[in-house]
């Protein structure tokens, strides 16, 4: 996937869509979709889906031998984030930009705490697109842009976020 | 100058010795609560040497009500809040008016900007709205414990003085 310069605005949106979207990956905006295959978690290591320093540092938090803190933090965020998605596709509906860009920034915060990079990159960007602005937070967009730019967008950040989700899975699956 | 004098109402301290010795009581303001567990946590494993309790708040107007009934001696606040952000709380907390009344004690706690908003411009709002200093997120360990050390040590300075 072609990553769009965060110094550039897109010239036009379907620029901007296609980076976003890539050209080699299926498109999953369903949870249904993903595929059920056992994956080691070390094999996302390199996807740079969790940020290891700050991830680590919330195991470190955990009592010895028992990572029961840190799961249930991470099952709380897969509650969250579902409830948040759910608000994000109904403030889409409306194109509520405000709202996406408050979402948006709601979980970008929690993203972040955990770790979860991809995942709270995007949710920064829908906080910027919200607010019609581009993906740097610096130009304006219009209504229309932003409404293209968002729908290719959560897209993406579901994908993401499957994808931190099954890592995170296996993780504690493999401490059981 | 006399601990009384400075700060209007009697505290239980007799010396800046004291304020050493004597762990704090912490407000944690923010709407999310992952954030909340994870500074909950950070303040429980790591600052039992400086930290006696920790109250949480999930959002600026439950703050302000807390305060104005409670003291404490440090406030770790989120920026982006609905209603009322992390600076309008701020700002009501140093203006103390009638309209919103805290606790005199609690009008010059140290407040430490906890955010992802971290920008040098948000910096300087924060600092001229009178927080003390600003953490970004997701926190490091090293960083949160600099800034409250710092924040307790210029409560000290006043005391002194």
């Amino acid at each position: 996937m072609t990553a769009t310069s965060p110094t550039q605005a897109p010239s036009t949106a379907e620029t901007a869509i296609n980076n976003i979207k890539g050209t080699e990956e299926p498109e999953v905006a369903d949870k249904g979709a993903e595929t059920e295959t056992e994956t080691d978690a070390d094999e996302f290591e390199d996807n740079g889906i969790i940020d290891h320093t700050t991830f680590d540092q919330l195991l470190e938090m955990d009592d010895e031998e028992d990572h029961e803190f840190s799961r249930s933090l991470v099952w709380n965020y897969f509650e969250q984030a579902e409830k948040t998605f759910e608000d994000m596709n109904n403030a889409m509906e409306k194109l509520d930009f405000p709202d996406l860009s408050r979402l948006g920034h709601f979980l970008k915060g929690s993203s972040a705490a955990l770790g979860l990079t991809k995942v709270k990159e995007s949710c920064e960007k829908l906080q910027h697109y919200g607010n019609r602005k581009d993906a740097a937070g610096v130009n304006n967009i219009t209504n229309e842009e932003a409404e293209t730019l968002i729908s290719a967008l959560l897209v993406q950040m579901r994908r993401e976020y499957n994808e931190a989700e099954s890592y995170l899975k296996v993780f504690y699956d493999g401490q059981e | 100058m006399s601990v009384d004098s400075i700060h209007g109402h009697a505290l239980r301290l007799d010396s800046p010795l004291q304020l050493d010795q004597r762990k704090i009581k912490v407000m944690i303001v923010d709407d999310n609560s992952i954030n909340l567990s994870i500074l909950s946590r950070m303040l429980e494993k790591h600052f039992t040497d400086i930290v006696q309790l920790t109250v949480f708040m999930t959002s600026g107007v439950e703050a302000l009500q807390r305060l104005a009934t409670e003291e404490f001696d440090l406030i770790l606040m989120d920026i982006d809040m609905p209603v009322l952000t992390g600076v309008q709380t701020t700002v009501a907390i140093r203006q103390n008016t009638s309209e919103c009344p805290v606790l005199e004690h609690n009008q010059n706690v140290p407040i430490i900007a906890v955010t992802t908003s971290d920008g040098a411009e948000q910096r300087a709002l924060y600092q001229q709205v009178g927080m003390s200093d600003c953490v970004s997120k997701p926190i490091v360990l090293s960083k949160l414990r600099s800034a409250i050390e710092g924040a307790m040590k210029g409560i000290k300075r006043v005391l002194c003085e």
